[in-house]
């Protein structure tokens, strides 16, 4: 539980005092299309990382000095709990150590005082025997109690003479009689060495010389058994701590008490002394029961350390995750960056309200506004063109409401130096990555290069066309000139005529009248003919007004009768009628039906003469109205049919190939078709129809 | 024999309609065509006067009628109208035998001038063809004898030779020779030979 919260404490003050991760989740909730300035960027992104390393090792050193402290802390109370329980076993062993160096002693003096006695003169065999047995008795681990005299004959014993099933006489083994010659020599008593009976019971002997005024009269030998010395001696308190058992100096059990037969706890040995002679007393605890309490914890603190590191790993897994769907997101950011740097179209972005909410580098540039000058704005922006600002406004409602063109729209914008511009602008929905639409994007494309690419190009249009009517004009100027001979002859010829009878004096006006009016009709005809060819080459602005098509076919004709004349060709018109007016350029129509009249007229030069027939058809559709003209000539090839309105093709020697294209561009300049076709009804075989058709309605 | 007639050959309504009126006015009969073809359907050896005729018409040109003319044996003076650039053409009429050639708008007096001139060659022309049927009358009153005399005549040799050649007596010749010159109205070989030399 507390580890834990540790944890958890950990975590905290290492992010608040770092301040990394709430600045890296900051970055994470900012919108999407709010870019940094570059510098911050790059600030947070190296900081990030480094943060990030950081903050992953922080928790882990701090939870393997955690875990260090916590085993220290464990290991310092199981000393400390060892060297508690060691001073207290070494206390318990001095202590009976002492206890039982009492008892020895008191027996000493007993006996002592016994040897005096006897040696005095005053105890007898019956006394020492009611002595001993009163010692015997307050004295339990004392076995037996002999009398020896001065050549170690035995006086007296108690309670046998012989050790138990052993027929060991006190002088039996040589230990003894080396003991009483020791003891007899010191003047004091002595303990023998150790030796075991014959039911391997570990028996000592205390040997207390009788002597009295320097002789030695005996001595007294009292055989303890050292099994009913701990028997007696080690009370029963210590023997629920201890075990306590007497050896040699090769480690030989000689005497044990204990209640449990295995301990493994900590041990103290302490020299037997007196009886002495390497005898140790030993002392073993009894294994502690709060050992299992304490492995308890210590397990328990291992799981919680494992759990704590598991934990770890998966915040580290995650933050490595993160870390990774940040780095993939930062390269995102630097793809779309360089992308949008390059981009030569600008984009703009505006959030439902119409406040702007990003605009690209290409944006900033076409306007000249700097990007903190344009996000945040909101209508009228300041790359609107002042006197324009109703229909702008009113285009950016339209947009708003989801009603912008698909297509896209034509707009003038300013720049921030007041320069005007045109604007291709195409609005989409942005969506953010919830789905949800947020706002408009729109692409602006600057296109006032190509409008006045556009415009060089029409007028170069114009211009040719123009020239092409020079050309046809001068082509035909010998059929023209020839028709306006016609008129002015004959007004010459009125007018010769009149001047002859005013010469005879005897003239009548009322002869000359219908010559007058001839002649005036005439030069009607004359002035017709001027102007239809200044019309034709008159320079003029394309321009798309009710036109009578009727009125063009008759021109036309007009234009090439006396070329047909002097051709041998017969003209036919047929027309539906009435014709509808339809929005055209007279003027185009004309240089188009001229230019195909001639064309037809030229590739019946070797027609004979009884088939050169030009036929002009004007038909009415139901939403076009086409006009053609079939001529009975030479045909056309069908491998070249492709090519005969591509500028610059020619079947003609002085042809110049422009023609054909030029009638092409008129056409579909009133959104009209141009094509040719076999003409299937010619009776020569072959010959061609040019049809084009126009809209009777400029849509 | 008619008046002459000036034969105005034209497509042009106003153009035939304005000559017609302007040669009114200097007292010339004219008649109108409006094509080339009604003109030839309507000629023959006896029309007489003059063409003027627009070189450029729908249908046959004037070039192509002044041919057909010639090969109908038309001896008819031809004056073209030509447009601006019918020159060259107007240049090949003129070797072919044509009579002159305007180009348009042109100088109506003196186009008048040129038809007074064309017509009077006309009528000298037909008084010419008329001496010329004669001639081929004369002819055909000759005998063999006296054709292969008058032949051998103008070949400029003497009765003698002739005598020789035919052999003939000198008389016989001189009698033929004689019934000769009486048939074809001349007084001497000098004659006969002039008389021939022009009309054959």
């Amino acid at each position: 539980m507390w580890i834990s919260e540790l944890w958890i404490a950990t975590m905290r003050k290492s992010t608040i005092a770092s301040g990394g991760f709430f600045c890296w989740c900051t970055i994470r909730r900012m919108p999407p299309l709010a870019p940094l300035p570059p510098t911050l960027e790059q600030t947070l992104s190296g900081l990030q990382t480094r943060r990030l390393r950081w903050l992953l090792a922080v928790p882990k050193l701090g939870i393997v000095l955690l875990l260090a402290a916590l085993f220290s802390l464990l290991w310092l109370l199981h000393y400390n709990e060892i060297e508690e329980e060691r001073s207290a076993l070494i206390k318990d062993v001095l202590w009976l150590e002492q206890n039982l160096r009492f008892h020895f002693d008191s027996a000493e003096e007993q006996l002592q005082q016994l040897a005096s006695e006897i040696a005095s003169g005053h105890a007898r065999e019956t006394q020492f025997r009611v002595r001993a047995t009163h010692l015997l008795k307050t004295m339990p681990e004392v076995s037996h109690l002999f009398w020896l005299d001065q050549q170690q004959r035995l006086v007296a014993a108690e309670p046998t003479a012989n050790l138990p099933d052993e027929e060991l006489s006190p002088l039996g083994p040589t230990a003894t009689s080396r003991g009483i010659d020791t003891a007899r020599r010191f003047g004091k008593p002595v303990y023998g060495d150790f030796f075991r009976s014959s039911n391997q019971q570990a028996l000592n002997e205390l040997l207390v010389p009788i002597h009295s005024q320097g002789q030695t009269h005996g001595t007294l030998i009292a055989v303890f058994n050292l099994e009913q010395l701990l028997a007696g001696q080690v009370p029963w308190w210590f023997t629920e701590k201890y075990k306590v058992d007497i050896i040699d100096t090769d480690d030989n059990v000689l005497a044990v008490k204990t209640r449990i037969e295995d301990t493994g706890g900590q041990s103290y040995e302490i020299p037997l002394e007196p009886p002495g002679h390497g005898l140790k007393l030993r002392v073993t605890g009894y294994r502690s029961q709060e050992n299992s309490l304490q492995r308890l914890l210590v397990v328990a603190i291992i799981v919680l350390a494992i759990g704590v590191f598991w934990s770890l790993w998966l915040v580290r897994e995650l933050m490595q995750k993160r870390s990774l769907a940040e780095e993939a997101l930062r390269a995102e950011h630097a793809f779309r960056t360089s992308m949008e740097d390059s981009l030569t179209v600008g984009m703009r972005a505006r959030d439902l309200e119409g406040k702007v909410i990003y605009v690209n580098p290409a944006f900033c540039k076409m306007t000249g506004f700097s990007r903190e000058e344009l996000v945040g704005q909101v209508p009228p922006m300041p790359y609107w063109v002042p006197e324009q600002i109703d229909e702008t406004f009113a285009m950016h409602q339209a947009v708003l409401a989801g009603k912008a063109p698909p297509d896209g729209f034509e707009m003038t914008f300013r720049r921030k130096d007041e320069e005007r511009f045109h604007a291709l602008v195409y609005e989409a929905k942005l969506i953010d990555g919830h789905g949800q639409h947020i706002g408009w994007m729109a692409s602006v494309l600057d296109i006032t290069e190509r409008k006045h690419a556009e415009d060089l190009a029409r007028q170069q249009q114009e211009q040719l066309q123009f020239t092409a009517r020079l050309v046809t004009m001068g082509e035909m100027a010998s059929t023209l000139a020839h028709e306006l001979n016609q008129p002015l002859a004959a007004i010459a010829s009125y007018n010769s005529g009149c001047l002859n009878l005013l010469a005879n004096d005897n003239a009548n006006p009322s002869e000359l009248k219908p010559a007058l009016e001839k002649i005036g009709l005439q030069a009607q005809r004359a002035g017709k003919i001027i102007r239809r060819v200044h019309d034709f080459v008159r320079k003029s602005e394309p321009r798309r007004a009710p036109c009578d098509l009727s009125e063009v076919v008759e021109d036309c004709l007009g234009f090439i009768e006396p070329e047909a004349r002097k051709r041998h060709i017969r003209l036919a018109c047929q027309q539906d009628s009435p014709l509808p007016l339809i929005p055209a350029d007279r003027l185009m129509l004309e240089q188009v039906l001229l230019n195909l009249l001639r064309n037809g007229m030229e590739a019946m030069n070797d027609t004979v003469d009884a088939h050169r027939r030009l036929e002009i058809a004007v038909r009415l559709g139901s939403n076009e109205v086409s006009v053609s003209v079939s001529d009975q000539g030479c045909g056309i090839a069908s491998d070249i049919r492709d090519k005969l309105f591509t500028a610059f093709f020619t079947t003609k020697a002085e042809g110049m190939g422009i023609g054909l294209s030029i009638c092409r561009s008129i056409v579909e300049f009133h959104r009209g078709r141009l094509w040719a076709e076999d003409n299937p009804h010619s009776p020569t075989g072959t010959g061609t129809i040019f049809t084009f058709s126009l809209p009777l309605t400029a849509d | 024999m008619s008046p002459p007639c000036v034969h105005i050959v034209d497509d042009d309504e106003a153009i035939r309609d304005a000559l017609a009126w302007m040669l009114k006015s200097r007292a010339l009969n004219s008649r109108s065509y409006d094509s080339a073809e009604n003109f030839l359907a309507s000629w023959s050896p006896e029309v007489g006067g003059c063409v003027v005729m627009d070189m450029r018409m729908s249908g046959m040109t004037g070039f192509d009628c002044f041919e057909a003319l010639l090969d109908q044996g038309s001896t008819l003076p031809v004056i073209f109208l030509t447009g601006h650039g019918d020159v060259p053409l107007a240049v090949a009429t003129l070797k072919k035998g044509a009579f002159d050639f305007f180009e348009k708008p042109f100088d109506d007096n003196a186009l008048v001038n040129r038809i007074r001139e064309a017509l009077a060659a006309d009528a000298s022309r037909r008084a010419a063809d008329a001496t010329v049927d004669s001639v081929r009358t004369r002819l055909a009153s000759l005998t063999a004898r006296e054709r292969q005399i008058m032949e051998l005549v103008l070949a400029g040799k003497f009765n003698k030779v002739i005598a020789d050649e035919l052999k003939i007596s000198m008389r016989t010749v001189e009698v033929h020779r004689a019934n000769l010159f009486d048939k074809m109205q001349v007084k001497t070989a000098v004659e006969l030979a002039n008389l021939l030399k022009d009309k054959t």
